[in-house]
């Protein structure tokens, strides 16, 4: 019965039934209450989003696999330390961390959301070492900034792990596929080996028995993870099946797989000779099977994938022998597994479980024919002539953490070499260019995305990347483009959309920036990227309540989105209200230290509030973190400037203006700074070069009119005011001039020349027109007279 | 001498805007101000003159002058007001004569401005500003709007909406001026 409710788990899991899983499950946990069991049912509840109930049926629990999901439940619900205490229990220092990669990975977020960044990056590193497809693992150490080069880490050692990985994968994994075209060779060729299955089956119970605690029990991850062979994924230990299947097998399963073999008992001939050896240990193919087409490629040749580890081990578990493998894959989620593993399973007296061990004899044969064996037990290794008989090593193939078969046919050993060479040569450009861009080196990570094949390039995670690159360069137009095509090309993706609203608010496309927002709203309600996008397009129109709003509400959706706690400062400034504003940058730099983005805001407020010291701190850092930004450099000379280290702020000025020739706020700043040295003949060759470069700058002008003021020569400082009234500043802009410069130089122009009647007629009707009415005018005559 | 006119002078207002519009670099100031009222009657109080509803009103409940009185926490600079009253809707309720004056408190309060208004439909906006460019804006810690007769000699007045603006501060701090050109404004802040 445990067996018959196991694979109804699995089969539910498999179709995505959560509900039935759940239930028939908790019936299994009833009649049943095992560990192994309990981890199931954690899997289901995982899968259907309940983590608060896995958590509770397995607290306390001691295995490893349960106390991976333990973690994961917990940290999902937000409590670190108990995930901690979990992944490594404070008793016993030197326990393993469960689940090799896969646990290193979570212990890495656990200490990065804790603050311990130190720990944090040891653990990624040991996650990537142990499985370097991790990408996620890679991504994190970019993101805090301690990221060795990608080519040091996807390196010839990493092929050669992946390689290794994926041979033994790829055996099972194989002959899955071939399953389903060979299933008539399948089926006869383990025909003869049948009589041997019981025994490689019990073999392979007993390993498997030692071999399970450490596997992630999670068949509901095998469900939901066996339709995704996927390549480096972060989570894809999470995935991997590999015990729970073993559990299943108890009888349910191998009759009707026999019945399905029998009949193709003589057609087989496909590869060699069941190699019944002995111990080869059936492993079932795990993964889905493509297509047929596929299968056909791979007939004859059986790789036993990583997944064929689970399965074989599950395999062996149950002591059902293709059965079992069956169940197994069938647990696995392929869709046409059962049949074809029924088939493969046979016929694989041959299949073997992929256990990676290390440097075994894999290697010898030719995949291309057939059959291979692995031994399951390090002790025996069946050398036939097609198998490569590596003793797999379960325990060593968790170690190594990444058991992700690799989807599609592997289909011999040079194929995987190649494969695994190819893989992580994309990796390893993808990943030297997040390097790149989290270390801020804009215009090199470009360079290296460029190197990407075109196929890769136009998806929307690296066009995502480019957008951010030319962001952070502040080329919006560029960004705008690569962003437009990041969004044609994957217009479910949410990733980078929320910078992708800042552009186009910093472009001031209002129809766009709303359009975007509309439609990433009615993509995902609950993404934080689409409210992000909607208070972006509120606070273009200057309605800093509702903008608020709506990013506090993506706070809400997800509080570790540090982006959104940065939005919430902006608009709390432009509200005022400072104290909020502080409160916002600071959650948004305990959630990532290298946001410099909050650094700036923070540092913002406190030039408002004339804490200079205060603000030149805040501006530092932000420089340290991004110091190709000629905005933080300009703000920095201005916090300078203020803490009156005038020299200091000169240089940070021309390094800025250096820095980026488009930026015309620094030589404005320049000259401030000169003019508040009394440096005016400096001062107005610098404006005068400002003019040519932006001239319908209304500040310029009005900085030059009081510099010619300060100097006596009123007819410039009079054109020069002029000028900038032109140019339409806002209202107290208009105020200020109109007050320092006008009546000022009025008075005077009229003491000088008071006599001139013609000129104070026509200096008169000159200024009435265009700057005051005729009324004060009058009052001025009326003091000068 | 030649004459000075400047001073202030009563301006009749008619008519009234539908609409709400004001210009870009104003925004409303009065959010965080305690905004009080001499006399209310139950259930039309100083709430009503708040909440952006044009269908609820204030309603005084007492001698003239009809008072409300805003005050804020801080001096700020204050550039317009406006009112949105109907005469059609009101008639009697209708106020026709309002001053508006700013000070320290209640104690040195000083009329900046009256207006009249004739038969008003809709928005009515009372700038602040002087004639000078040096009074473009009324610094003050408070403001009281003070309705001093009514449209048909009514004694109690109906005012369904206030709102006063100010400028904008500039966005860069520490900058004496401005920036109104697109280059200035992308490169002045990191979002």
């Amino acid at each position: 019965m445990e067996a018959i409710l196991i694979d109804c788990v699995q089969n539910s899991l498999r179709h995505f039934l959560y509900r039935n899983a759940i239930f028939m499950c908790e019936r299994l946990y009833a009649e049943f209450p095992s560990e192994t069991n309990s981890q199931l049912l954690a899997g289901c509840y995982l899968q259907n989003n309940q983590a608060y109930s896995a958590y509770h049926i397995l607290k306390g629990t001691q295995m490893a696999q349960s106390r991976y999901l333990f973690a994961i439940s917990c940290f999902q619900m937000d409590l670190l330390n108990e995930a901690e205490a979990a992944l490594c229990p404070a008793n016993e220092p030197s326990a393993e961390v469960p689940n090799g990669a896969a646990g290193h990975y979570l212990l890495g977020l656990i200490y990065r959301y804790t603050d311990r960044s130190k720990s944090a990056v040891h653990h990624f590193k040991q996650a990537l070492s142990l499985d370097p497809l991790l990408w996620t693992a890679y991504e994190e150490l970019c993101i805090l900034g301690a990221a060795e080069e990608a080519t040091s880490v996807f390196d010839e050692s990493a092929i050669l792990c992946v390689q290794k990985q994926h041979l033994h994968h790829g055996l099972a994994y194989e002959n899955m596929q071939a399953s389903g075209e060979d299933h008539n060779l399948v089926s006869g060729r383990n025909f003869g080996s049948e009589d041997v299955c019981p025994r490689q089956l019990k073999h392979m119970n007993t390993n498997n028995l030692r071999d399970i605690p450490g596997n992630y029990h999670g068949a509901v991850a095998s469900g939901g993870a066996a339709s995704q062979p996927l390549n480096g994924g972060s989570a894809n230990i999470f995935y991997n099946t590999p015990s729970p299947m073993a559990t299943q097998f108890s009888g349910a399963a191998p009759p009707p797989i026999c019945k399905n073999i029998q009949p193709n008992a003589g057609v087989l001939g496909v590869e060699g000779s069941p190699r019944s050896t002995v111990n080869s240990t059936i492993q079932a193919p795990r993964r889905k099977f493509v297509d047929e087409g596929k299968l056909r490629k791979i007939s004859g040749r059986l790789f036993s994938d990583s997944g064929p580890r689970r399965s074989t081990r599950l395999a062996g578990e149950a002591g059902a022998n293709s059965n079992s493998s069956i169940n197994t894959v069938a647990g696995n989620g392929a869709s046409h597994s059962s049949k074809y593993l029924g088939s493969s399973k046979l016929s694989s007296a041959t299949f073997r479980s992929v256990t990676v061990r290390k440097g075994q004899s894999w290697a010898s044969e030719n995949f291309e024919e057939g059959i291979r064996h692995e031994v399951y037990d390090d002790s025996r290794s069946n050398v036939t002539t097609s198998c490569s008989s590596s003793s797999a090593d379960i325990r060593s193939l968790e170690q190594e953490g990444a058991t992700m078969p690799t989807a599609g046919v592997v289909t011999s050993s040079s194929r995987v070499l190649s494969g695994a060479s190819d893989i992580v040569a994309l990796l390893r450009t993808l990943g030297e260019g997040y390097r790149l861009s989290c270390m801020y080196r804009c215009q090199d990570a470009l360079d290296v995305y460029l190197k990407l094949p075109h196929k890769h390039y136009n998806t929307g995670w690296v066009l995502s990347q480019v957008g951010k690159a030319y962001f952070e360069l502040v080329d919006y137009l560029e960004a705008d483009r690569a962003f437009g095509l990041a969004h044609l090309a994957s217009p479910y993706s949410l990733e980078g959309m929320d910078i992708y609203s800042t552009v186009l608010y910093h472009l001031k496309e209002d129809m766009k920036l709303s359009y975007l927002a509309q439609e990433l709203i009615s993509t995902d309600r609950l993404a934080p990227q689409s409210w992000c996008a909607m208070g972006n397009c509120y606070s273009l129109q200057k309605d800093h309540e509702t903008a608020l709003k709506n990013f506090q509400r993506a706070v809400q959706l997800n509080s570790k989105f540090a982006y959104a706690h940065t939005l919430c400062g902006h608009e709390y400034v432009a509200l005022e209200d400072f104290e909020n504003g502080i409160r916002s940058y600071q959650s948004a730099l305990r959630i990532d230290a290298r946001h410099y983005n909050a650094w700036y805001g923070l540092g913002m407020i406190y030039l408002r509030q004339e804490k200079f010291e205060f603000s030149e701190h805040h501006f530092l850092v932000a420089f340290q973190i991004n110091p190709r930004s000629s905005v933080i450099m300009s703000y920095l000379g201005t916090a300078f400037h203020a803490l009156k280290r005038s020299e200091e702020a000169l240089e940070m000025m021309e390094k800025a203006i250096l820095a980026d020739k488009k930026n015309p706020l620094p030589m404005y700043q320049k000259a401030n700074i000169l003019v508040g040295m009394e440096n005016f003949d400096e001062a107005l060759e610098v404006l005068e070069e400002l003019k040519e470069y932006a001239p319908h700058e209304s500040s310029v002008y009005a900085l030059m009119g009081k510099i010619y003021k300060r100097h006596n020569m009123y007819d410039k400082a009079m054109l020069h005011f002029g000028l900038a009234l032109d140019l339409k500043p806002p209202a107290t802009d208009v105020a200020t001039i109109k007050v320092i410069g006008l009546f000022p130089l009025i008075h005077h122009c009229f003491t000088q020349i008071f006599h001139s009647s013609t000129f104070i007629l026509t200096s008169r009707s000159f200024i009435n027109s265009r700057f005051v009415k005729f009324q004060s005018l009058g009052a001025y005559f009326s003091v000068i007279n | 001498m030649a004459e000075s006119s400047e001073g202030e002078e009563e301006a009749k207002l008619t008519g009234g805007n539908q609409h709400l519009v004001v210009d870009d670099d104003l925004r409303e100031m009065a959010k965080k101000a305690a905004w009080s009222v001499s006399s209310c009657k139950p259930g039309n109080g100083v709430l009503s003159l708040r909440d952006d509803n044009l269908d609820t009103y204030w309603q005084s409940d007492g001698a003239q002058p009809h008072l409300v009185n805003i005050q804020f926490q801080k001096k700020v600079k204050l550039q317009l007001v406006v009112l949105y009253v109907d005469f059609k809707l009101d008639e009697s309720y209708t106020p026709s004569k309002i001053s508006i004056r700013a000070g320290d408190g209640f104690h040195n309060l000083k009329e900046i401005k009256t207006v009249e208004l004739v038969k008003p439909t809709g928005w009515v906006y009372i700038s602040l500003s002087g004639n000078d460019p040096r009074e473009t804006f009324v610094n003050t810690f408070m403001l009281q709007i003070a309705v001093l007769s009514n449209h048909l000699n009514g004694r109690d007045t109906h005012v369904r909406q206030i709102k006063v603006y100010g400028p904008r501060p500039n966005p860069i701090p520490h900058q004496p001026f401005h920036f109104t050109s697109r280059e200035f404004i992308t490169y002045s802040t990191v979002r």
